[in-house]
């Protein structure tokens, strides 16, 4: 009996020691979007860091894009949110607004306050995601697009890519008009396409190059300029298939087709990334030189010189979570980050680091000079807390004016009410 | 003979019935109940999705401004639209093709398959076939041409509003016109065939014995693939999300359980999102009372 109860003691005293020990393992969720080049390093960042840190496990869960937003947003709302996720900053806004991430915590992630921290990247990265002095997020990446060209196609047309490229929104339409190719109706070949969901990177800076904001400085009043927003959505609707009938956006995405080079795209808009995707889908077609990348073109009454807006993804964690596990969360994401060089080389997705931006390759990469020149013409994508749903308004205006033979005019007006209904609610 | 326990042989029943029935009723009020209670709660009150405060009582404000929200009676509008242009073709030709299969010898099981294989697929998958037929060049476009012998007329299948509309049907219909169809061919499976019988040794012919002896007593399954197909399609979402992700426009099909999403999930507002889905809830009860109070003065009876 004595035997016994000396046995029961010591395995409960083991099991103690044991639970006391797999309590101190901190346990680190980490939610991304798929990109099979950026798994392979960070997974690699994960092994090395849980060698250094054996307390420290990290699970990465791999998302698909499109739906990471939706499933960040839940998991949120239930409370069972991952310690790190990064989403765009357009949709991390109202994290941030509604104090759901953590502000980063400098001395973890190797940095001696705010102002070292910004110090180390280029002026501005952190204005998107600066509150009450705070920074909540360390850029994951930073683009901006620009437009990419086929010059097979451009000399299929009979045109030389390398004078005759668009510099204006009025260039463009002709030269795709040139471009394209139809059977009756049908476009077989399309010159340019605009990439439609992506409304407030892309098409809200043409508005502004005309002097047209969405919202006032204010905040108060939807729609700045109504002869800028009606040029651009009589422009948008001459593109549709009620038009010149040069792209709809139920055609395939541009971009995706453009790697292919089956002459069926002559130019597209992406980011620098582009460049990996059509390394991997096209190699041939990358390594013969017959594509170039020019700067995002401007109307002929521009009054604003703006390039497509810049976005990001910013790695950000959840301030749900204990205050530990936010401190190794910052010291991880602080290490993964110190590879900038390695997440342009292998992902093309830019981090704005100072010394990265400083080193001589970088600039010798293709391009990088047209993308950096864009950068600096361009200002950060729309932040608002209903930037998503301003989004989809523009959309439909576009959509109602395009595709659905909606006058201007009446579009412009059904926006400007939806989104100044939006302004005035106080839900 | 009164059994040992003290419990009638009835009692007995009913207690293994509650034994069996009570994991199927805690499972739906944990998963149906329970959240169909907290949307009726929430539709009352105004809540951000990503707020961490509590939410704020604001009484019918929610249901005043859906009725006045311009947005929400396009879905209204919209949801009608598709309702009646699935449902009815769904009801009628499901029963047509039931009555085909029954009436052939041979072949039977492989029109069963064919008719139902569409809805083994996920509605994803389905929309992403669809997608690609109408795509402008496409074999949609293709084959209108074809008969009607033009060359590269565009359809704007994923377009124009009314071809947009009629694109989701399509889909919707070719998904579950199999599955009704098998509904109606189990209902006229167990009519006794006996019934037939006597009314071809009375000299029917098979139209006269379809409609006056298959037809009156398919009546509950009717009944059945009616509300059944009914709730299906006021709740249709999937398709109608695809084409929109795949760049066709909103508006023509924004039916309510997409605007429920854009709601909840993108808008934040989870409160007016309850709103929209509790009078959806009502919609559908009301439609679905209506049909078995239309039908409860026919029952059928075989004697």
């Amino acid at each position: 009996m004595k035997k016994f109860s000396v046995l029961t003691v010591l395995v409960l005293l083991m099991s103690l020691i044991a639970g006391t020990a797999a309590a101190q393992v901190i346990e680190l969720t980490y939610w991304t979007h798929t990109d099979d080049n950026r798994t392979m390093i960070e997974n690699r960042y994960i092994e090395e860091f849980e060698k250094m840190y054996p307390n420290v496990k990290i699970k990465r869960v791999v998302n698909e894009a499109s739906k990471m937003g939706d499933l960040v947003l839940t998991a949120f709302s239930a409370q069972n949110a991952p310690d790190i996720f990064n989403l765009p900053i357009e949709q991390e806004f109202g994290y941030m607004k509604h104090y759901r991430v953590a502000p980063v915590n400098y001395e973890a992630a190797g940095y001696k306050g705010a102002e070292d921290l910004i110090s180390k990247y280029q002026a501005g990265t952190f204005d998107s995601v600066m509150m009450d002095g705070e920074i909540y997020g360390l850029p994951l990446e930073l683009t901006n697009w620009a437009i990419y060209i086929n010059k097979r196609v451009f000399w299929d047309a009979g045109l030389d890519p390398e004078t005759d490229f668009p510099k204006t929104w009025e260039e463009m339409a002709d030269i795709a008009d040139k471009l394209t190719l139809r059977d009756g109706e049908i476009i077989t070949r399309r010159g340019f396409d605009f990439r439609y969901p992506y409304y407030l990177v892309s098409v809200l800076p043409m508005v502004e190059q005309l002097g047209g904001k969405l919202i006032s400085d204010d905040g108060k009043t939807a729609i700045v300029n109504e002869e800028a927003w009606i040029q651009v959505l009589e422009f948008m609707r001459d593109w549709g298939p009620n038009g010149r009938n040069l792209g709809s956006p139920t055609y395939a995405a541009a971009r995706k087709i453009f790697n292919k080079d089956n002459n069926d795209m002559g130019m597209c808009l992406s980011g620098f990334y582009q460049q990996g995707r059509i390394k991997v889908d096209n190699p041939e077609f990358y390594e013969s030189g017959d594509w170039m990348v020019v700067p995002f073109p401007v109307f002929e009454n521009a009054v604003n010189d703006v390039a497509a807006s810049y976005y990001g993804h910013y790695l950000m964690v959840n301030a749900q979570t204990t205050p530990e596990k936010q401190e190794w969360a910052w010291r991880f994401i602080a290490y993964m980050l110190d590879h900038p060089m390695e997440y342009l080389l292998t992902v093309n997705i830019i981090q704005p680091r100072n010394d990265l931006l400083e080193d001589e390759n970088f600039m010798n990469l293709p391009y990088m000079d047209v993308f950096m020149g864009d950068m600096e013409r361009a200002h950060v994508v729309f932040m608002h807390e209903n930037g998503y749903q301003f989004e989809r308004f523009i959309t439909e205006a576009v959509e109602d004016v395009m595709l659905s033979d909606v006058p201007v005019e009446e579009a412009l007006e059904s926006l400007r009410e939806r989104i100044q209904e939006v302004l005035d609610d106080e839900y | 003979m009164r059994p040992k326990q003290g419990f009638s042989m009835e009692q007995k029943k009913a207690r293994w019935g509650w034994i069996f029935v009570t994991p199927a009723l805690i499972l739906f009020s944990i998963f149906s109940f329970y959240p169909m209670l907290n949307a009726f709660y929430e539709s009352f009150h105004n809540k951000n999705l990503l707020s961490l405060r509590p939410p704020r009582y604001v009484g019918w404000a929610n249901y005043t401004y859906l009725f006045q929200s311009k947005d929400f009676l396009n879905s209204v509008k919209n949801t009608a639209i598709f309702t009646l242009g699935t449902f009815i073709p769904l009801l009628v030709v499901s029963l047509i093709l039931a009555a085909f299969i029954m009436s052939i010898k041979k072949f039977q099981r492989f029109f069963q398959m064919a008719f139902y294989a569409p809805a083994v697929l996920s509605s994803v998958v389905a929309a992403l076939i669809w997608l690609l037929i109408f795509d402008p060049r496409g074999i949609a476009n293709q084959g209108l041409n074809t008969l009607f012998g033009t060359s590269g007329v565009n359809y704007n299948w994923l377009s124009k509003p009314g071809m947009l509309r009629l694109s989701t049907i399509i889909v919707y219909f070719w998904k579950y016109v199999g599955y009704f169809t098998i509904v109606f061919v189990s209902g006229i499976g167990s009519i006794p065939h006996n019934l037939h019988e006597a009314a071809l040794i009375d000299g029917a012919n098979r139209w006269q014995d379809f409609w006056y002896i298959t037809f009156p007593l398919l009546k509950p399954t009717t009944l059945l693939v009616s509300i059944m197909a009914m709730i299906q399609c006021l709740k249709t979402f999937s398709t109608q999300y695809l084409f929109i992700t795949a760049g066709a426009p909103t508006r023509p099909i924004n039916v309510i359980t997409l605007n429920i999403y854009y709601t909840a999930i993108k808008d934040h507002r989870i409160g007016r999102a309850s709103a929209m889905s509790i009078l959806l809830f009502l919609v559908m009860f009301f439609f679905t009372y209506l049909q078995l109070k239309v039908s409860k003065t026919e029952e059928v009876t075989y004697m």
